[in-house]
């Protein structure tokens, strides 16, 4: 809030634009002071502390008391710096070297740094740093106080694992990249980061391996980047919308996770991860299409197990899209296919409805939707309760009231059970949304509708891009090592290589030492 | 950072399979049999040796220009006039394959499953499908041919396999057939199928390796061919010749002789025809893309996008010209035969004349040095 | 950017035009189609033929051709009577049998239209009953609708019945909720219990087409109230069938005609003794050789029988000694071979090739066949001339699991 009501204030002034020339810092204390009490002087947590340093030079110390850790401020800054430490008790402090006496043999602290910029010291003072200022001298100082409360690293709430890493990034951007680093210790990985976002001065950073990532992914990255003008980010998701490629699509062309491990794992095939400070998202890219139902755990996992599981969850994926247009087509259009017993008991089943089969999976399918959502929204003890009153108690209940028909039910629930089995949330909304208009295209065509509808989707599929790789590859532009990783999981060993598709130059994954060696000799 | 040759001999194989097959799928055991009673799998291997020729003639013409499209090198070749001139026939030729390929598309959804639904819908959808597909770059031309390709290979070889059951051998004899100009003749319709490997001349310019383009037709005709002749010679082993000579669409009716084991699907065959429109689709895709791309190189446009939209209007109009089913394959199997000189013949005269004219260059080159 | 926009806005004009376009024309919810399961067929009686509908036709502008109209039996399931899952099922019928007449069977099934409210749905048709007299004047005014249909199955099975076929219709085995399930459940069991070689419409047609071989359908009758019975083949001579054999006959026919499936067991005397034993088929494997003798066809036939012996009538008789084994197998072999030469010669005087060795000619000799041969017709001559001879092995595999 704070921050908020100073922003007026702080457009005129235009950070890190650099458009205007820098207002340079004066070197008389109360000008200085006034200098910011002018910007922030209406808020009531900004803390201004004069003292005089060393006993002979007047200064004073701004800083927010709700960003800073106060114990730091006492300790390692006022305490040096208004007791004379011992060995500068018999030395000549003369203001001209004070800057460098200061920060060099005086603070108990790693981040002190001068700056003369008076813009650069108001954005210091808002992002939590502590600012002293000496009477006299030109330059302020401003130290790395910063603490904001972060919560603890917890297990990842959207890609729960059986077996696997518990770790999950936060909000705080610094941990993130620390679960990076800890990670991977090597000086191949790249760090870069930027402000996005005029009032929030986010700290987005993107990193990949150098050497693995391809240079022109990293580049387009940093472009798209670099162009987005808004106010503020509050979560990477914003970003997102800024740098897919086609934002017309139900497809995302991004993937997020909140997995470090995961994140690695892509980094290490050649991917660019993209964060932002206060969003638990990492954002990866490019991705392909077969990346939305993989899971970490199909690598970690055994190969046949991870291969069925992976299976298991197409046909899922395949279900949640086009189970109710089927069913539609089925029963509207071509009862002739099914068996003759079946048939009949459907219809049987079917007899008290008053609504085609269309419109009674579409009314089904909105109500499931409906459900799902409340869901979602309701406290979690609550939550649970409700689903089962709705699945149950509605399901049975529309199907004695004659709204639905038993058969329909099932379907409904298979479909709806099917589209919690992507691991991707947002790809898996993207078949539930597209899951309507096959549905309505079931309802004018039947089965001929159906196919339309898929033969409209995979085109659309085919033709998106992301970052310049093509959405369906490897299946399409095809390649045989990356068809190894898209319907099952062939063992590790025999995927020597990283995917083609994202163009790293260095294409070896398994050095060629390896004991278990699926080189293919060229 | 767009690789300005993008398509590998294995799409470009990919392209060849599902362009040509098509709708052809399920007259063909039919056509194949008029021609030639018993020896329709003759008739058709020879049909499928027919279009080879062809598409060599294409693959060897295109692998001299590499840079260039049929509509751009055969100005080079016969000169600017007549190779415009003949250009044109080409794209008209193409244009009414697609409004053909759409209408027969049509008839066989209206008379087989939807029966009540106007036959004018059923053709428009399919056509602006292929429309809107069209306005794509042609990377995304052939990642959409490769994508697809297991999709038509994979129902043809399961209703094949499954009705092996019902087959009698005895069906199949004698397999030189009885009537042996009448066969001939029959050739040229089934090679009128292979129409769509004409695409190869807008591949090549686009081919990583353009000297690779042999390989690629010569996958693409024998797996297209392959199939084909698996189909006929299923069809022919199930049903007999004097049976398909009863049935339109000889194939559809193999689909619905066939059930599944267990009883899952009654029959096939309405399983069966969902899955060929994708081959339809494939079909039409190409035509209609090979269509507006050469209209494009022939008037030096940039973009072939607008053209997609444009024509379609037209095409739709080709393709509710014939009254009637009758009507309709009379049609086709003329246009298909006449489709020959454009497709063999003309490209032929073409490579000669290249041929000659090279030899001529070099001659002179020769002579003055 | 801007082809993305304009990508949607094509996107959202197809989504959009799409139900402008449409009205669901075929759609049909399951429900609202008369289901009809099966259908029999008979002649119309005198006093029927007055009810024909007119809806096809005017009584007087129709130029009545020379064959009575046919009676139409349908059995069409009733949405809601029979129950979804088990042990619903209350005690009313769950189906509806009508009766119509027609000239053809798409004017009577147009008359049958006619009088019910949903619109009649052939898509789960599964037995078509024939009427012995039906069958003998000939099936071409029904196979004509029945091909052009595209809602027919294929492998919906046809059956001659011996009584009127409506009374099948009416049939209300205990066995099946549905009477004609349990008729057609039967009728497609036959084949692969060995006791009829496969038969279906669309096998019927193909046979009907080809120029070499005349069709064949299950021939049944009801036994008691309720009871079907399987008894005999219906043999064809183009469209019309000309006559039936005995049930035992059958697995002769399938031996003829190759059908490895063995399913029938017969009784054969036990030489030297008056005792009989039952020797039960459990494959067979048949050569056709085909020559021409003098100019004139020959058929050589060569029938290997893999059997074993079931039963044996009394303690007296031993089968556990090889011999005795041997001279079994070769009066079963005596037995076939005769009972194969008896029904061949039965349907030569028909004039009817069921076993379809005219097709054999036209694929090996395709010269003979052009010149002599080449029409149906012809053939059906031939084939009353054609010479045979049969020789048949039989072996004895097993006994069982009785030591005596």
């Amino acid at each position: 809030m704070v921050l908020f009501k100073s922003s007026q204030r702080m457009k005129k002034l235009e950070y890190g634009k650099g458009s205007e020339p820098c207002a340079v810092l004066s070197s008389s204390l109360d000008e200085t002071t006034a200098g910011i009490k002018q910007v922030l002087g209406d808020n009531d947590d900004l803390v201004i502390k004069s003292f005089k340093v060393f006993g002979q030079y007047e200064a004073a110390i701004f800083y927010f008391s709700n960003l800073v850790k106060q114990d730091s401020i006492n300790h390692d800054i006022l305490k040096p710096l208004m007791y004379v430490p011992d060995h500068l008790k018999d030395r000549n402090r003369p203001l001209s070297q004070l800057a460098e006496l200061i920060t060099k043999e005086t603070l108990y602290h790693s981040q002190a740094q001068p700056e003369q910029s008076m813009e650069k010291v108001i954005e210091f003072i808002l992002c939590g740093e502590t600012v002293l200022i000496i009477d006299g001298m030109e330059e302020a100082i401003h130290i790395g106080t910063r603490n904001v409360e972060k919560r603890s690293i917890s297990q990842p709430e959207t890609e729960q694992v059986i077996l696997g890493p518990r770790e999950g990034f936060i909000e705080n951007i610094q941990t993130n990249l620390a679960l990076l680093r800890y990670r991977l210790p090597t000086p191949d990985f790249q760090v870069k980061t930027m402000k996005i976002g005029r009032l929030t001065q986010s700290t987005a950073a993107y990193c990949y391996l150098k050497g693995i990532a391809d240079e022109n992914v990293v580049q387009e990255v940093e472009r798209r980047l670099s162009e987005i003008e808004i106010d503020a980010i509050m979560d990477v998701g914003y970003l997102e919308q800024f740098i897919e490629d086609n934002p017309f699509s139900p497809f995302p062309q991004i993937q997020s996770t909140e997995r470090p491990d995961k994140t690695v794992a892509n980094l290490a095939e050649g991917r660019v991860a993209i964060f932002v400070d206060g969003s638990p998202f990492a954002l990866l890219v490019p991705v392909v299409f077969n990346q939305f139902y993989q899971t970490t755990e199909d690598y970690s996992s055994r190969f046949m197990m991870g291969s069925f599981v992976r299976m298991a969850r197409m046909l899922a994926l395949v279900f949640s899209l086009i189970f109710p247009a089927l069913y539609v087509s089925f029963i509207s259009f071509n009862p002739e296919l099914l068996p003759t017993e079946f048939a009949i008991a459907v219809a049987g089943g079917r007899a008290g409805v008053p609504y085609p089969a269309v419109v009674e999976v579409l009314i089904i399918e909105v109500a499931m939707e409906v459900l799902r959502e409340a869901t979602v929204r309701l406290p979690k003890q609550v939550g649970g309760a409700l689903s089962i009153v709705g699945v149950l108690v509605v399901g049975q209940a529309a199907v004695e009231a004659g709204l639905a028909s038993p058969i329909t039910v099932v379907a409904i629930a298979l479909t709806t059970i099917g589209s919690f089995a992507t691991p991707a949330y947002s790809a898996a909304f993207a078949l539930r949304m597209l899951r309507f208009p096959i549905m309505i295209l079931a309802g004018i065509f039947g089965l001929y509708g159906v196919v339309i509808g898929i033969i409209f989707i995979f085109n659309h599929m085919l033709s998106l891009k992301s970052f310049g790789v093509p959405y369906m590859a490897p299946v399409s532009p095809e390649n045989y090592q990356g068809m190894k990783d898209v319907v099952f999981r062939a063992p590790l060993w025999l995927m020597p290589r990283r995917p083609a598709f994202l163009n790293s130059r260095n294409r070896r994954r398994l050095s060629q030492s390896n004991k278990r060696n699926g080189f293919d000799h060229e | 950072m767009e690789n300005t040759r993008p398509i590998t001999t294995y799409q470009a194989a990919a392209i060849l399979i599902s362009t040509i097959i098509g709708v052809g799928v399920l007259p063909l055991p039919l056509f194949a049999v008029q021609a030639g009673d018993t020896g329709a799998p003759l008739v058709t291997l020879l049909g499928m040796v027919l279009g080879a020729i062809g598409l060599f003639i294409l693959t060897f013409l295109g692998i001299r220009h590499p840079e260039k499209t049929i509509i751009t090198y055969s100005e080079d070749i016969i000169g600017k006039v007549l190779g415009r001139i003949c250009s044109l026939f080409v794209i008209l030729f193409f244009f009414v394959l697609t409004g053909l390929a759409a209408r027969e598309f049509g008839e066989v959804v209206v008379t087989g499953v939807l029966q009540e639904t106007p036959l004018e819908v059923t053709v428009i959808v399919m056509l602006l499908l292929a429309c809107i597909s069209c306005r794509n770059a042609i990377n995304v031309f052939s990642y959409i041919h490769n994508f697809y390709l297991p999709m038509l290979v994979a129902p043809v070889l399961i209703v094949v396999a499954l009705s092996l059951k019902n087959a009698d051998p005895l069906y199949l004899r004698p397999i030189i057939g009885t009537n042996l100009p009448h066969m001939l003749f029959g050739t040229l319709t089934i090679s009128a199928l292979f129409q769509g490997s004409f695409i190869i001349t807008m591949i090549i310019p686009f081919m990583k390796n353009p000297k690779k383009a042999i390989k690629a037709s010569l996958f693409g005709i024998s797996i297209s061919g392959g199939l084909y002749l698996l189909l006929v010679i299923a069809t022919v082993a199930v049903f007999g010749a004097e049976e398909i000579k009863q049935i339109f669409w000889p194939t559809l009716e193999l689909a619905r002789t066939t059930a599944l084991p267990g009883n899952v699907l009654q029959r096939l065959d309405v399983i069966f025809l969902a899955v060929w429109v994708t081959a339809v689709f494939t079909t039409l895709f190409s035509s209609y893309y090979f269509t507006i791309y050469s209209i494009q190189q022939l008037l030096h446009l940039q973009d072939h996008k607008m053209l997609s939209c444009s024509i379609f209007p037209f095409v739709f109009i080709s393709a509710m010209l014939p009254q009637n089913l009758i009507q309709m394959y009379e049609f086709i199997k003329f246009v298909g035969r006449v489709g020959l000189l454009i497709t063999i013949l003309y490209p032929g005269i073409l490579l000669i004349i290249d041929f000659i004219k090279n030899r001529r260059r070099k001659e002179n080159a020769s002579q003055q040095t | 950017m801007r082809r993305n926009k304009r990508n949607l806005v094509l996107l959202l004009l197809f989504v959009l035009l799409l139900p402008l376009l449409s009205g669901c024309w075929d759609a049909m919810e399951m429900e609202r189609r008369a289901n009809i399961l099966a259908i029999g067929i008979d002649e119309a009686s005198e006093k029927e033929q007055e009810k024909d509908g007119e809806v096809a036709h005017l009584k007087k502008s129709f130029q009545m051709p020379n064959q009575k109209l046919i009676k139409v039996t349908a059995q069409i399931a009733i949405p809601g009577r029979i129950p979804l899952g088990p042990d619903q099922g209350g005690d009313q019928k769950p189906v509806l049998v009508m009766s119509v007449v027609g000239h053809t069977l798409e004017d009577a099934l147009l008359n049958l239209q006619q009088q019910v409210a949903d619109e009649l749905f052939l898509g789960h048709l599964r037995i078509i009953v024939l009427n012995e007299n039906v069958a003998k004047q000939g099936t071409k005014r029904l196979n004509d609708f029945l091909r052009r249909n595209p809602e027919i199955r294929r492998t919906a099975a046809l059956v001659v019945s011996k009584e009127a076929a409506s009374k099948y219709m009416k049939l209300a085995p205990d066995l099946d909720r549905v009477p004609s399930l349990y008729l057609a459940d039967m009728v497609d069991n036959l084949s692969s219990l060995g006791r009829f070689p496969p038969s279906f419409i669309g096998l019927f047609w193909t046979i009907y087409s080809s120029k070499g071989q005349e069709a064949y359908l299950p021939y049944l009758t009801i036994k008691q109230k309720d009871i079907i019975e399987l008894k005999g083949l219906a043999y064809f001579k183009g469209d019309k069938m000309v006559g039936k054999t005995s049930p035992l006959e059958i697995g002769v026919f399938m031996a003829v005609k190759g059908d490895s499936k063995g399913g029938y067991g017969a009784f054969v005397h036990v030489p030297g003794t008056d005792q009989m034993v039952m020797v039960q088929v459990r494959s067979r494997k048949t050569k056709t050789k085909i020559e021409l003798k003098n100019g004139r066809p020959h058929v050589r036939l060569k029938v290997r029988y893999e059997c074993e012996i079931d039963e044996k009538e009394s303690p007296k008789v031993k089968i556990n000694d090889s011999k005795v084994l041997k001279s079994i197998e070769k009066e079963t072999a005596k037995d076939m071979r005769m009972s194969i030469e008896k029904l061949i010669a039965t349907t030569q005087n028909a004039g009817s090739d069921v076993f379809g060795f005219g097709e054999h000619f036209r694929a090996k000799l395709p010269r003979y066949w052009n010149r002599n041969i080449k029409t149906k017709e012809n053939w059906e001559a031939a084939y009353q001339q054609l010479t045979y001879d049969v020789k048949v092995d039989t072996f004895i595999h097993r006994v069982g699991m009785k030591a005596k």
